[in-house]
């Protein structure tokens, strides 16, 4: 076996551990535990609030163009964090590339703006 | 931490050749024009956004012209990765006439249409954009960045009429197997990139070389990244979107593909080829040999059983693609690698000339027979005689018939061919000898039913031709008239055999 396979050997017993230290605990606590079931036990955990509705609801196609205009200024704040502690350096030319990168995402903000999408009808 | 992490990079400004790239900054800032424009217009005034992507289209060809008349010949931009050359520039200004051509076929289309007029002019010039940034990449991540600025925004151009199935069809298609040629080029690169250590196209030429450690691996990259690119030129057997995006995406649009977008699936293939692989021959020429003789064949066969004129247009341009790969296949044979780059360079320009002229003819008449069938434009002569004779041209260029371009591309690619002189070479000729035989038998069925079969439901009422499309027509009907008669104007581009960083020039 080559040194570059063998490499991954630890990887794999790393997992097997895992598996079962998780299998043994959760098998003891299996064993170990009283059976007692009623209806609120077996609800389907919503972070203590009733469930309502089945699992496969419907939600607002809306959130897509929000999720999506969230998705330019994210990208965006990728970009000018590591530019911003550096900016001395980049100089000039920095901040004119980084002006136009900004009025480019800015304009697909006026485009969606213009179109209205960011009216909550 | 991150701020202590960036301070160790090494950091200075590049210095940027800003004539070198004007046409690009020119395109760039018109497409936020037209989107500015096209959000403050009333609905009535969108009609000015085709109109602006007019002039942003030839406002980029002024820097394209003045580059070419400039000193120095070749500019090379951020260390030979970016290059302006004699051979971008041709290419350069082949796609910005092309995409001019095609906003003309646009216009009253988009219009009478009510399609979205802004965004779609919008990504047009987004998608020629990446079009002109692609003729001039010399390096695997530029290349890669400029397909899929070219094609993202074509795959919502072929999707455009919203609420046609075919549309729907045809967008999702090319979005499905072109992302799926993306991935399988991306794989091709990443091993490139392994094997040698530099995305530098003239850097890996330099890397893969007969003498040096050429195995396996090298083999695998060079067909994944030439079976990602034969997925974009649609060469078969990677050709089956290509009749379904055809028939069902807007007929400018389908233009556009079978012309701008395969044109860059050429440039693209080619740039690799000859600057990054050429010592790996054995590897791509055989491959290029046999999809080039599937592609001629089987686009030929299938044509002749189309009864759809877009779709044996389809089938014409897929097998029109195999003779650009004719000269490819052999091209690192002897002395065959000069006049193989000039007849792909030259076979494009002709082809563009006579494919978007057979489109314009196409829309044209179909705004009256609102058909696309064949047998549509029976008595087209009759009605019509200026679009009939103009289709007659661009059908018989298209076949390759002497005064006109079609001849003199077809004639430049069988003449690098038989440069090599071996027998692939001449195998290779014979097959693209009877295909063109063969191609004249589709052809001549559409010629014969403009002159000699009656109109169907005895139409007789003459065509009004809006003007852009008259433009159109005019353009492409000049430039293959006088490619054909004067094939000088165009074989000069033969002497820019020099890929500007290709190894070993």
């Amino acid at each position: 076996m080559s040194d570059f396979l063998r490499s991954y050997l630890t990887v794999f017993w790393f997992g097997l551990a895992a598996l079962l230290l998780a299998s043994l605990l959760l098998g003891i606590a299996v064993l170990v535990r009283p059976s007692r079931p009623n209806r609120e036990k077996l609800l389907t955990y919503e972070s203590g609030v009733d469930p309502v509705g089945d699992g496969w609801s419907q939600s607002q196609i809306r959130y897509y163009v929000f999720a999506l205009l969230f998705v330019i200024f994210d990208v965006e704040a990728v970009f000018i964090f590591p530019w911003a502690t550096q900016l001395e350096r980049y100089g000039t030319f920095g901040l004119v590339e980084m002006g136009v990168f900004v009025g480019v995402l800015l304009l697909g903000l006026v485009y969606a703006w213009r179109k209205g999408v960011l009216r909550w009808v | 931490m991150l701020a202590s992490i960036l301070a160790q990079v090494p950091w200075q400004a590049p210095s940027i050749d800003y004539h070198a790239i004007a046409p690009e900054i020119v395109l760039a800032a018109g497409i936020v024009l037209i989107i500015l424009v096209d959000l403050f217009v009333g609905e009535s005034k969108k009609w000015v956004t085709a109109s602006l992507t007019g002039f942003v289209l030839l406002g980029a060809l002024i820097p394209v012209l003045t580059l070419a008349v400039s000193d120095p010949d070749a500019r090379s931009l951020f260390d030979g990765r970016y290059v302006i050359d004699e051979y971008a520039l041709t290419l350069k200004a082949l796609f910005l006439i092309a995409g001019y051509v095609v906003v003309l076929l646009s216009q009253n289309h988009v219009e009478e249409g009510d399609y979205y007029q802004g965004e779609y002019y919008t990504l047009l010039l987004t998608s020629l954009t990446g079009m002109v940034m692609m003729a001039s990449s010399r390096d695997l991540v530029s290349i890669f960045v400029a397909l899929e600025f070219l094609s993202i925004p074509a795959y919502m151009l072929a999707a455009w009429r919203k609420r046609d199935r075919k549309s729907n069809e045809a967008g999702v298609k090319y979005y499905l197997l072109g992302v799926f040629a993306s991935a399988v080029m991306l794989y091709g690169m990443s091993l490139l990139y392994g094997v040698t250590g530099s995305t530098l196209l003239s850097e890996i030429g330099r890397q893969i070389t007969v003498d040096g450690d050429f195995g396996g691996v090298h083999a695998l990259a060079i067909v994944f990244v030439v079976v990602g690119f034969a997925f974009k030129v649609s060469a078969v057997p990677f050709h089956t979107w290509a009749p379904d995006t055809y028939e069902g995406a807007p007929t400018p649009v389908t233009a556009f593909l079978s012309v701008a977008s395969k044109a860059a699936g050429f440039v693209a293939l080619v740039t690799i080829l000859y600057v990054g692989v050429p010592q790996a021959k054995d590897v791509w020429q055989p491959f290029l040999w046999v999809l080039a003789a599937l592609t001629m064949t089987v686009g030929n066969l299938l044509a002749l059983r189309q009864s759809n004129i877009v779709r044996m247009l389809a089938y014409s341009s897929i097998s029109q693609g195999g003779f650009i790969l004719m000269p490819l296949a052999v091209a690192g044979t002897g002395d065959a690698a000069g006049p193989a780059l000039q007849a792909v360079v030259v076979y494009l320009l002709v082809y563009a000339a006579m494919n978007l002229g057979m489109f314009a003819v196409v829309i044209a008449a179909a705004r009256t027979t609102r058909s696309g069938e064949i047998s549509s434009f029976g008595g087209l002569f009759s009605y019509a005689p200026g679009l009939g004779v103009l289709m007659t041209i661009f059908l018989a260029s298209l076949a390759g018939i002497p005064p006109l371009g079609g001849w003199i591309a077809k004639f430049a690619a069988f003449r690098a061919v038989l440069e090599a002189g071996n027998g692939w070479a001449y195998g290779i000729a014979v097959i693209g000898a009877v295909n063109s035989v063969i191609a004249f038998g589709y052809y001549g069925n559409v010629m014969r039913e403009v002159w000699m079969k009656p109109a169907p439901n005895g139409e007789t009422r003459a065509v009004a031709t809006p003007t852009s499309l008259v433009a159109a027509l005019t353009i492409t009907g000049a430039a293959t008239l006088l490619l054909g008669v004067l094939p000088g104007t165009v074989l000069r581009f033969g002497d820019l055999a020099d890929l500007v960083g290709a190894f070993g020039r």
